[in-house]
């Protein structure tokens, strides 16, 4: 007994030395990351900033669907977080007390477009430091593969055919009946519902409804102004998503039932290896698919179909492009530190280092000026998104998402969605769940 | 007649002890099984041996050290646990021996107020702690010894205080008497008496200290992460669960476990009994 | 003695009382006032009264849910946790081949941290619900009844040791007289075990009880609520109201101190009434 207790005390002493010679006290700032698909590459540009110069940049990620506790948990602790995200401007509304002006910032004359910025007044607030788009990936080859077949039950020829909900319900309902032909396990990857996973269904997807229903509303310019000037919501489309929903649960690889212990990294993996033609996602997934060992897609055949629910009109509807990623910096943390986050955000989005990890592995559409026609991302999924906006006759869908009144509406929703993919909710609740917790939730 | 039933009773009864053995095992075998098997093979078959398609030999062991830190994360465990342990033994027994043998009104209401901290779920003052925590720079590994000093002191004061009482105090008055300080009759006399209680002390708390989640998580989680955080961490702190990760940082984290089990096994059930006894 | 050592107060009670002070009884005192106000950094508290604890109640189903999914949950592991374990110590106090190896094994998952044992029953619970094509995260009752195995598991071996504790004081003659007078092994069990090990038995209840109403890491990491926070215990709630939501930190403070209150009571009634048979036994 004595031996082992001798020996653990001495184990655990030369511990903490090793761990006391490391940490010495130098300039640090504090990003607090919500991206945890790409935490590692942060990891590796912190280690490279500090080399560069000397400040160090602790990177803190919250985990998947965790970023608001963590934030509220963190940012009132001294050793606060100094450069921390906002997701627009309900997001503002929070956290409008600790969002320093960063009106007069080289990170804000970097800004292509400066209304894409969150103001209030003479202010800024918040920078989007990313132009993300999603929709349906799919899989060329395997979309080839189909068309190919002389029993197909559609009379077109390739997916970029597809211009509306009636075509592409025709063409999954005939891929799921032939799917032994084509090598595939189901058409869409696992509808995610795992907890903090459904953002996919209750963010993404729930934006397309909804943008249509609040574009009807004529005294507000855009979608966003609209939904945030909403107590209350017809959730007028409900039949649309139920349309959409319904085809992605009933054609996937997964029975309805696992649907609620499968996550995004799941549907990802699927999509990767194959066994999948299709899945909700965006162009940030890239570095998922790539990712997945074993992955048999060739970068070549994989594209964007936008989110057909249905519409009138909807042939002209392109990806859902929009951000709700915007940097803020800590107002209450020192002016050396806010001054020392700034600079290295500026350093990310200008140097030449810092540009080729955003290019290159962070895999972002950066909004900003520094960067030329030829510093694109380069991954096929941006790609695809820069093709969408460019597109003659094309309107991409605003994120509207941005107006929904909180993440607790969102959890709501996602949880009515489990609970009617696995049988124990009508669709008819879900759609009460949705416009109930939309007033309650405005009404705080 | 009946020594012949219960012959067969017993052997029945090993019978069925030998199966509840197996099935209270079971769970630690499939664990270790999945641990060697690909990622994408355990979710939906975790009960099917690792066939030459789904082995992966060490993969996920090194995969989840990498993503987890788990090394450090065993070091912060480990000095944590063991320093905390240490600081509540001899603070709190000092305590106990004061206020058992100083009978005040104050003592009184101390000894009740270390007894009534026992009940009280952690909930109730987690949020106002962790508060205090960071305002008084006690948020890194350091300070969160005077954490579980505080934490500490409910059990392990009511604990020691039942067995000072059931001790004589002629001997440390004596001592006393003599002309020892006060410290000195403590550490001389009254510790080595207190031993066996210590050690069962110093059981039930490493027991908690090591496997605690939402104390460390909510104090220095942000920037140390002791084991169960960061298994914890595995599962969102990288977009998705990898399974394999999981299994292996899993196997990992019980491990020591078993072995300081085995190797103390004597200390630990008699310190686990010793400590329910004195309640 | 009084006269030398009580001087001493600083060196032998103040660190201790220092740090039970910081950790302990502040943020407890804290905690209720904070209850009756609105806060975001403890600093910044508005009086609002009673309003959080009927928000507690009124604002939402969650906590009543939980109070109940809590209360079933305890009761049923208490009753078989203690039930199996005093079983399986009864047997293994017969002196049968292989005792000390299967008392070692019984123990081990007791050492084993809730959010490892979570984690642990996920995979199996879910491998073995695979064949039926649904998950823990399909109805309330699987992450109920996996709860319910998981605590099993845990505990049953912890209680075990005390209850053989128990039984080993029990004079051996004792036993054997009653087996002179014909008595069976039931009622060996009832007459002369029960009563004599009462003192384990209000151990093991508090023991059983307080943990299953305090019970966190394992729904943590198990369920996390799932589906639709129908299975959150009460400590899970709280935690997610505090952490979960901007402006609710109030209203997670008053669930804390109702949820005290309870278990303070709970355990206050029972070691009562257990220790009252102590004494008749």
């Amino acid at each position: 007994m004595k031996k082992i207790l001798a020996f653990v005390l001495i184990a655990t002493l030369a511990f903490s030395m090793a761990a006391c010679a490391t940490s010495s006290g130098t300039m640090e700032i504090y990003f607090l990351n919500f991206k945890p698909e790409i935490a590692e590459v942060y990891d590796k540009i912190a280690a490279d900033y500090e080399k560069e110069t000397g400040v160090k940049v602790r990177v803190v990620t919250a985990a998947s669907g965790t970023y608001e506790t963590t934030l509220k948990s963190e940012i009132a602790k001294k050793d606060a977080p100094t450069i921390f995200q906002i997701n627009g401007p309900v997001g503002f509304q929070e956290w409008k007390d600790y969002c320093a002006d960063l009106k007069n910032t080289k990170l804000y004359s970097y800004l292509s477009d400066k209304s894409l910025a969150i103001t209030e007044g003479d202010g800024v607030y918040g920078i989007p430091y990313v132009v993300e788009g999603y929709g349906i990936i799919y899989n060329n080859a395997i979309m080839e593969k189909y068309f190919a077949l002389s029993d197909k039950a559609v009379n077109i020829s390739s997916a970029e055919e597809i211009r509306n909900f009636e075509t592409l319900k025709a063409v999954v309902e005939d891929m799921t009946a032939k799917k032994d032909v084509l090598g595939i396990e189901g058409v869409f990857a696992s509808t995610s519902l795992n907890q903090g996973e459904q953002w996919r269904w209750q963010t993404h997807l729930a934006n397309l409804p909804f943008y249509y229903e609040f574009k009807e509303n004529k005294n507000y310019c855009n979608t966003v102004l609209a939904g945030l000037a909403a107590n209350e919501i017809e959730f007028k489309y409900a039949n649309n998503f139920k349309n959409i929903f319904d085809l992605y649960i009933e054609n996937s690889c997964t029975p309805k039932n696992l649907l609620g212990s499968k996550s995004v990294n799941d549907s990802m993996a699927e999509f990767a290896l194959g066994k999948v033609a299709m899945v909700q996602n965006g162009n940030w997934a890239w570095s998922q698919i790539a990712g997945t060992e074993g992955n048999v897609v060739k970068a070549e055949d994989i594209k964007f179909l936008p989110i057909y629910i249905g519409m009138p009109g909807e042939e002209n509807q392109g990806l859902c492009i929009g951000t709700e990623n915007y940097f803020a910096i800590n107002s209450k943390v020192s002016k050396e530190k806010q001054e020392a986050s700034i600079a290295f955000l500026e350093w990310l989005f200008s140097s030449e280092k810092g540009k080729s990890y955003v290019k290159n592995e962070l895999g972002f559409i950066a909004p900003f000026n520094t960067f030329e026609e030829n510093e694109k991302p380069t991954d096929p999924l941006a790609k695809e998104v820069l093709a969408w906006m460019e597109k003659d006759g094309v309107t991409s869908v605003a994120w509207t998402f941005a107006a929904f009144p909180s993440e607790e509406f969102k959890n709501y929703f996602g949880d009515a969605l489990l609970e009617y993919t696995q049988d124990s909710k009508t669709w008819d609740d879900v759609v009460n769940v949705v416009k109930d917790s939309w007033k309650s939730e405005k009404a705080k | 007649m009946a020594y012949s039933r219960q012959k067969i009773f017993n052997v029945i009864m090993f019978f069925i002890m030998s199966i509840l053995s197996v099935v209270f095992l079971a769970p630690l075998f499939i664990v270790l099984m999945n641990s060697f098997k690909g990622n994408l093979f355990i979710a939906d078959a975790p009960f099917v041996f690792p066939s030459k398609e789904t082995f992966v030999s060490f993969n996920n062991y090194l995969n989840g050290l990498s993503k987890t830190g788990f090394i450090k994360s065993f070091g912060w465990s480990l000095f944590i646990t063991v320093f905390s342990v240490l600081v509540i033994i001899i603070g709190t027994s000092m305590t106990a021996w004061y206020i058992t043998r100083i009978k005040n009104k104050l003592t009184k209401f101390l000894y009740y107020l270390f007894a009534f901290s026992m009940i009280v779920p952690f909930q109730m003052v987690m949020f106002p702690m962790s508060k205090m925590a960071n305002i008084l720079n006690l948020d890194n590994p350091v300070g969160i010894i005077v954490i579980y000093l505080g934490f500490g002191a409910g059990l392990s004061v009511f604990t020691f205080s039942g067995f000072i009482k059931s001790i004589p105090a002629d001997i440390e008055e004596s001592a006393l008497l003599d002309g020892c300080k006060p410290l000195q009759t403590f550490f001389m006399v009254v510790f080595p008496i207190l031993k066996p209680t210590a050690i069962s002390v110093a059981i039930l708390n490493a027991m908690w200290i090591w496997n605690d989640y939402l104390l460390p998580y909510l104090v220095i989680g942000s920037k140390y992460r002791t084991i169960p955080i960061a298994i914890q961490y595995l599962k969102g702190g990288y977009g998705s669960i990898d399974m394999g990760a999981m299994m292996a940082m899993l196997v990992l984290a019980i491990v020591p476990i078993v072995i300081f089990y085995l190797v103390c096994q004597k200390y630990i059930i008699k310190g686990v009994i010793e400590g329910a006894v004195k309640f | 003695m009084q006269k030398s050592l009580a001087k001493h107060f600083p060196l032998f009670v103040a660190p201790t009382l220092i740090a039970f002070l910081i950790s302990f009884l502040i943020p407890f005192v804290m905690g209720v006032y904070l209850s009756f106000t609105e806060f975001t950094t403890v600093v910044d508290a508005k009086w609002v009264g009673i309003d959080n604890y009927v928000k507690a109640f009124t604002a939402n189903t969650d906590f009543i849910n939980a109070l109940w999914f809590t209360v079933k949950f305890a009761v049923v592991s208490v009753v078989s946790i203690n039930f199996f374990a005093f079983i399986t110590a009864v047997i293994l106090t017969r002196g049968i081949r292989g005792t000390n190896f299967f008392r070692t094994v019984f123990f081990m998952p007791n050492l084993i941290g809730g959010i490892v044992l979570g984690y642990i029953w996920q995979i199996i619970i879910n491998g073995y619900l695979y064949k039926y094509q649904v998950t823990l995260t399909y109805d309330a009752k699987y992450g109920f009844w996996g709860l319910v195995i998981l605590m099993n598991w845990q505990l049953i071996g912890y209680m075990m040791v005390i209850y053989i504790a128990g039984i080993q004081n029990i004079p051996n003659d004792l036993i054997d007289a009653a087996k002179v007078d014909g008595a069976g092994p039931l009622q060996i069990i009832r007459h002369i075990i029960i009563p004599s090990v009462m003192p384990a038995i209000t151990i093991c209840l508090f023991l059983t009880l307080t943990n299953s109403f305090r019970l966190f890491d394992q729904n943590l990491a198990l369920t996390n609520g799932a589906p639709a926070r129908k299975t959150a215990m009460l400590a899970l709630d709280i935690y997610n109201t505090f952490y979960g939501r901007n402006n609710w930190e109030g209203v997670g403070q008053a669930k804390a101190v109702i949820f005290f209150v309870l278990v303070a009571t709970i355990a206050y009634l029972q070691l009562k009434l257990t220790r009252s048979k102590e004494v008749e036994g």
